[in-house]
C-alpha cells in the first residue's frame, strides 16, 4: 500500500527531506517485513541462559515470568559501519522532464540512505557535495543531531558548475581515510574509465563503492517533436539535433556508455546500479542495503 | 501577351512570405536546454537535409500558387490571329427590325428592300443569315449561301407589335459570334430608334471579328401622337359612376387639337377636343359609359390619324356586373357598424357591392350562398341552422368577416372559425391610452391600400386564440388584429374589434374605406385585374392551385393560340399581338383580353449619327486593318484558375504529408 508513496513524483510533492526519508524507509521497511526473502539489523536469533555481567535490558521478561528462569535474547547483525555519500551536484543534475529533477531524486536517495543508516542500523553517515570540487563536506558520525545536518546539506545542494571527478578527489582521500561504504551518486557524463580510475583507490582501501548512476528518461530515450537547438546545461554549448538522431545513434551512444560504466565498475568491484528517475526509490534502497548485508 | 489588369502584378510581392517561411522561418530550431551534448555530435543531420529537400518542393508549390493567383487577378490574355481570314469565311448577318415603330412611314418596306439589294451584292459563295428582332430576336436562316433563300426569308418578315431591344439584338451577336468562329459582318436595317437603347451602353458591346454597319431606314424625327394611357376600371356596376380618364401625348409634334373619342363595342360613346401642348401631354375624362351587360371591347380612340395611326387607339376590357350583394349581420339596437360598412362601400369606386342587413334573430330564413360576402359584425347567438349554412358555404367558398367585440367575448366561441376569444383588453387610464396597429403584412390584397393602419386607435380589442391562422396585422402589444383562415375552399378574415366607432375610431379613418373595399373584393374572390396588358407581357389563364380544366384562346386574328395538349395544361400565355384576345373557360365563361403596343415605340426620334458610330465601332477595335491580320483575343484567366486548383491540391497533399511526418513521433 505504502509502495506508491515511494513514487518520485508523488515524493516531489512533499516538504521536508526528513519527512521524505521516513516515508520513503518506513513504506519500504514494512515492505520488507512482508517478504520471505530478506533479513537484517536486528533479527531474532537465538536465547541464552542469563550470566552475571549480562545486560538486564535483553533479558526476556515473558519467558522468565513463565518459567521463572532468566533468559537473555540474542539478536543478528549488531555491526556499525561508516556510510559516505559522494552527491554530484553539477548543473546537469538540474535536469528533468516529468516534473522531478535528478538533483531531487538524488536528495530523495540520500535522504532516505541517510535515515536508513542512522535511525535503523546506527551507521555512521557523512556526505560530500561537488561538483568540479568540493563544495560541502559532512564528516561521518553517529553523533546525535547528524541526521539533521546531512538533511541541511543536502538541501543545500543546489545544481552548478560542471561534473569533474578528478579534481575534487584529492579531497575525498582525505576525508575518506577509514574503511566504509562509498556511495557516488552522479550522472556520470564522465569518460567510465576516468570515473572507474577516479574511485578505485577507495576500494583499494577497503571501502564498498556503491555508484548510483542517476539518469532521466528523457536522457535515456529523448524524444523531440522536431529539430531542436540544445543547449548544454553545463557548458553553455548548443547544438542542433533531429529527431531522428536522437531516436538512433543518441541511444547507442548512452546504452554504450552505460554499459561501459557497468562493466568497468564490476570489473573494479564496485557495485553499480543505473536509477531511472521515473522509478522507485526502493529499488535503489534494496541495493544498498544487499550491499551493507554483505558488509556485515 | 497582355494583362488585363497589370497593376494586380504587384501582388507578386506576396512570394516574399512562402520565402519567408521556408528560408528564414525553417531554420529555426526550438532550443531546449539538455543535461550534458557528450553524445551530440556537431555534424549535418541526414534527417535534416531530407527535411529541407521536401521543403523546397513545398517552397516551390507554394510559391508558383501565390503567382499564379496574383497572374489570375491581372488577367492575362493573348491575342490569336482569327483562324480564317478573307470574304469567303466572313459571315454576313443581316438583322432587320420588325418592332411597332418600323410600321411607320413604310419604314419596313423600305428596310426590307435595301436588304434585298444587300443580298444581290453579296460575293458568291459567302455565307449570309437573315434575323428579325424586336424584343426578341427570330433566326429566319442559317448560314448559307442561297442567295434565293435568304431573299425569301426577308419577304417574310412582317410588322410587329413589340419594342425593339437592341441589347437583346447585341447579346444575340455576341453568342452568334462565339459559335460561328468567324469573324461577323452585321448588317442593321432598323428604323434606329433611340427608344429601343438600352439603360447602359455597355449592354450593346459587341465582340471582336464583329463589324457592324447600320442602314438607317429613318434618316429624322417623324411627328407622332398617341393616346400613352388609359385608367379605367375592369368590372364596371354603376356605369353612371364610371370615369375613364386617358391621357393623349405628343412625340416631335407641335401644339394642336386633337380629337378623342370612347368607343365602347364599336360606338362612339363621347368625343372631346383636347389642346395638346407642343410635344406634350393632355388629360381627358370621360363620364358617360353606357354598355349592355357582359364584355366589351372599348378604346380611346385619337383624331385625326397621323403617320403611325396604330398607337392612335387604346383598348382596353370591360364587364359589366350587377352589384354583388354582402349580408352583414349585427346584434339588433347596434346599427353604427352597417352603417359604416355600407357608407364604406357606397364610397368605394365602382359601387361593386350592395349590403344587406339582417340581425341575428332574422338570419334563420336567410341563405348565405346567395351573398357574395358575409359580415358578423359582433353578432350575437346566430340560429343553429344559419351557423350550419354559412360553415357548408365558407367551405365551398364563400368569405366570411368576423368582427370580435362585446358579444362575441362574453359567449367565447366565435361562430364557424377556429379559435376563440380569450378576453377583452381595454386600454385606460392606468396604462397606455390606446392601441395602435403594430407589423401589418402589406403584401396581403386586404391591407395593401390602409397605409399600414397609421393613426387608427384601439380602445379596446378582444384578444383572440387563433388556432393555425395566418396573422396578417397585430397590435401594438403584438396580440392578434387580424388573422385570416381557410376552411375548405373559403376564407374568413377575424377582426379583433369591431367595425363601429366605439372599440375604435378605425370607421371615422381614410383607411378604413380601402380596407372594407378589399376585403370585400378578397373574400368574394374578386381578383384585381388591369384593364389592358402591353405586349410581350403574359396573363395568367389559371393559378397553380386550381384544376386542369380545357379553355381556348383567340388571339386579335381570331386564330387560336394554344394547342390541344397546351388548353388543358397552360398556365400563362405571351401576349404577342396587339388588340382583343379572348379566353373561353370550360364553365362557358367568357373574357376579354386588351392589348396595347409599350407606348416608348410610338416616340419616332432616332439615334443620333454618333451615337450610331459609336456602336458600329464598339466591336471594330481589334479587327481593324483589314482581314489579313485580325486577331481575337483569348483569355488565359481560365487556365491560369485551373493551374491555381491543381497547385493547391498538390501543395495540400505534399503539406499534408510533411505535417503528418512532423507529428508522428
Amino acid at each position: 500500500m505504502l509502495q506508491r508513496f515511494l513514487s518520485p513524483s508523488v515524493l516531489a510533492g512533499i516538504s521536508g527531506l526528513e519527512l521524505v526519508a521516513k516515508t520513503v524507509v518506513e513504506g519500504f521497511v514494512a515492505g520488507l517485513h512482508r517478504s520471505p526473502d530478506f533479513g537484517f539489523s536486528q533479527e531474532f536469533a537465538e536465547y541464552r541462559a542469563y550470566s552475571e555481567g549480562d545486560d538486564l535490558r535483553h533479558v526476556d521478561w515473558n519467558v522468565f515470568a513463565r518459567t521463572e528462569r532468566a533468559y537473555l535474547k540474542r539478536y543478528r547483525g549488531e555491526t556499525n559501519t561508516l556510510v559516505t555519500v559522494l552527491l554530484d551536484a553539477s548543473a546537469s543534475m538540474g535536469f528533468g522532464t516529468h516534473g522531478v529533477k535528478k538533483i531531487d531524486y538524488a536528495r530523495f536517495l540520500c535522504a532516505s540512505i541517510f535515515y536508513l543508516a542512522i535511525h535503523q542500523q546506527r551507521d555512521g553517515a557523512g556526505i560530500i557535495v561537488f561538483d568540479d570540487e568540493v563544495r560541502n563536506f559532512v564528516p561521518p558520525s553517529t553523533r546525535h543531531g547528524q541526521l539533521y545536518r546531512l538533511l541541511h546539506a543536502l538541501e543545500g545542494a543546489e545544481p552548478r558548475a560542471r561534473t569533474d571527478f578528478a579534481r575534487p578527489f584529492v579531497h575525498f582521500q582525505q576525508f575518506l581515510r577509514r574503511r566504509g561504504v562509498v556511495v557516488v551518486v552522479s550522472d556520470f557524463y564522465e569518460d567510465p574509465v576516468k570515473v572507474v580510475r577516479t574511485m578505485e583507490p577507495l576500494r583499494f582501501r577497503g571501502s564498498e563503492v556503491l555508484l548510483f548512476h542517476v539518469l532521466d528518461p528523457g536522457e535515456i530515450e529523448p524524444r523531440l517533436d522536431g529539430p531542436a537547438l540544445l543547449i548544454d546545461m553545463e557548458t553553455g554549448g548548443s547544438l542542433e539535433v533531429s529527431p531522428e538522431y536522437a531516436a538512433s545513434e543518441y541511444r547507442a551512444k548512452i546504452d554504450a556508455h552505460i554499459a561501459g560504466l557497468r562493466d568497468r565498475s564490476k570489473a573494479a568491484g564496485m557495485d553499480y546500479f543505473l536509477l531511472d528517475t521515473s522509478r522507485p526509490l526502493d529499488e535503489a534502497l534494496r541495493e544498498y542495503l544487499s550491499l551493507r548485508a554483505g558488509r556485515m | 501577351m497582355g494583362f488585363l489588369a497589370p497593376w494586380f502584378l504587384a501582388g507578386l510581392a506576396a512570394l516574399a512570405l512562402p520565402v519567408y517561411i521556408h528560408l528564414l522561418r525553417q531554420h529555426r530550431a526550438q532550443p531546449m536546454r539538455f543535461s550534458s551534448l557528450m553524445f551530440f555530435e556537431r555534424r549535418l543531420q541526414s534527417s535534416v537535409r531530407h527535411r529541407r529537400l521536401r521543403h523546397l518542393l513545398l517552397f516551390a508549390l507554394r510559391a508558383a500558387l501565390v503567382a499564379l493567383l496574383v497572374l489570375a487577378f491581372a488577367n492575362p490574355y493573348m491575342d490569336r490571329p482569327v483562324a480564317v481570314a478573307g470574304a469567303g469565311s466572313r459571315l454576313t448577318v443581316i438583322a432587320v427590325d420588325n418592332s411597332f415603330s418600323m410600321r411607320a412611314g413604310g419604314r419596313l418596306e423600305k428596310a426590307k428592300s435595301e436588304a434585298q439589294g444587300l443580298i444581290a451584292t453579296l460575293p458568291a459563295g459567302a455565307p449570309a443569315q437573315v434575323l428579325s428582332f424586336g424584343s426578341s430576336v427570330q433566326v429566319l436562316t442559317q448560314p448559307v449561301t442561297d442567295r434565293g433563300e435568304l431573299q425569301a426569308a426577308v419577304a417574310s418578315i412582317e410588322a410587329g407589335d413589340a419594342r425593339s431591344s437592341y441589347a437583346e439584338l447585341a447579346r444575340v451577336l455576341r453568342g452568334l459570334a462565339a459559335s460561328a468562329r468567324r469573324p461577323l459582318e452585321v448588317h442593321l436595317f432598323s428604323d434606329m430608334q433611340r427608344s429601343s437603347l438600352p439603360a447602359s451602353f455597355a449592354e450593346l458591346e459587341l465582340p471582336a471579328g464583329v463589324r457592324m454597319k447600320a442602314h438607317p431606314a429613318a434618316s429624322s424625327r417623324v411627328e407622332n401622337w398617341t393616346v400613352e394611357s388609359v385608367t379605367a376600371p375592369h368590372r364596371v356596376y354603376d356605369p353612371s359612376k364610371v370615369r375613364v380618364q386617358a391621357v393623349v401625348a405628343g412625340y416631335g409634334t407641335p401644339a394642336a387639337k386633337r380629337r378623342i373619342s370612347l368607343v365602347v363595342g364599336g360606338r362612339v360613346l363621347e368625343s372631346r377636343e383636347v389642346e395638346a401642348p407642343a410635344s406634350g401631354r393632355a388629360a381627358v375624362e370621360f363620364t358617360r359609359l353606357e354598355m349592355p351587360h357582359g364584355w366589351a371591347e372599348a378604346e380611346v380612340r385619337l383624331e385625326p390619324a397621323d403617320a403611325l395611326p396604330e398607337d392612335d387607339r387604346y383598348r382596353f376590357a370591360l364587364e359589366r356586373l350587377e352589384p354583388q350583394r354582402i349580408l352583414l349581420v349585427h346584434e339588433a339596437g347596434r346599427s353604427r357598424a352597417a352603417f359604416y360598412v355600407k357608407s364604406a362601400l357606397e364610397a368605394a369606386a365602382g359601387a361593386a357591392y350592395g349590403v344587406d342587413v339582417a340581425t341575428p334573430e332574422q338570419c334563420a330564413g336567410i341563405s348565405p350562398g346567395r351573398f357574395a360576402a358575409v359580415i358578423l359584425s359582433d353578432a350575437g347567438t346566430l340560429p343553429e341552422s344559419f351557423v350550419r349554412e354559412l360553415r357548408e358555404y365558407v367551405r365551398a367558398g364563400g368569405g366570411l368577416l368576423i368582427a370580435a367585440g362585446s358579444g362575441a367575448a362574453a359567449r367565447r366561441l366565435l361562430p364557424v372559425a377556429a379559435g376563440r376569444v380569450l378576453s377583452v383588453r381595454y386600454a385606460g387610464r392606468e396604462e397606455e391610452r390606446f392601441l395602435s396597429a403594430g407589423a401589418v403584412d402589406a403584401a396581403h390584397p386586404v391591407l395593401a391600400r390602409v397605409n399600414r393602419l397609421e393613426g387608427v386607435k384601439f380602445f379596446q380589442t378582444a384578444v383572440l386564440e387563433t388556432d393555425g391562422g395566418r396573422v396578417l396585422a397585430r397590435l401594438s402589444d403584438q396580440s392578434p388584429l387580424l388573422v385570416e383562415q381557410k376552411l375548405g375552399a373559403g376564407r374568413i378574415l377575424l377582426f379583433a374589434s369591431t367595425l363601429d366607432n366605439l372599440w375604435n375610431d378605425f370607421p371615422l379613418r381614410a383607411s378604413f374605406v380601402p380596407f372594407i373595399e378589399q376585403a370585400a373584393h378578397y373574400l368574394a374572390g374578386v381578383a384585381d385585374s388591369p384593364p389592358a396588358y402591353v405586349v410581350d407581357s403574359f396573363f395568367e389563364l389559371r393559378a397553380a392551385s386550381e384544376p386542369a380544366s380545357s379553355l381556348e384562346v383567340f388571339d386579335p386574328g381570331r386564330k387560336r393560340v394554344l394547342s390541344l395538349a397546351e388548353s388543358a395544361t397552360a398556365r400563362s400565355i405571351a401576349l404577342a399581338r396587339q388588340g382583343f384576345y379572348e379566353v373561353r373557360r370550360a364553365n362557358g365563361r367568357r373574357e376579354l383580353v386588351a392589348v396595347n403596343t409599350d407606348r416608348r415605340e410610338s416616340d419616332l426620334e432616332v439615334l443620333s449619327a454618333d451615337a450610331i458610330s459609336l456602336w458600329q465601332g464598339a466591336g471594330q477595335g481589334a479587327a481593324e486593318g483589314g482581314s489579313e491580320s485580325e486577331t481575337a483575343r483569348v483569355s488565359l484567366w481560365w487556365y491560369v484558375m485551373l493551374g491555381v486548383a491543381l497547385l493547391s491540391l498538390a501543395e495540400s497533399v505534399v503539406g499534408a504529408r510533411y505535417l503528418g511526418k512532423e507529428k508522428t513521433p
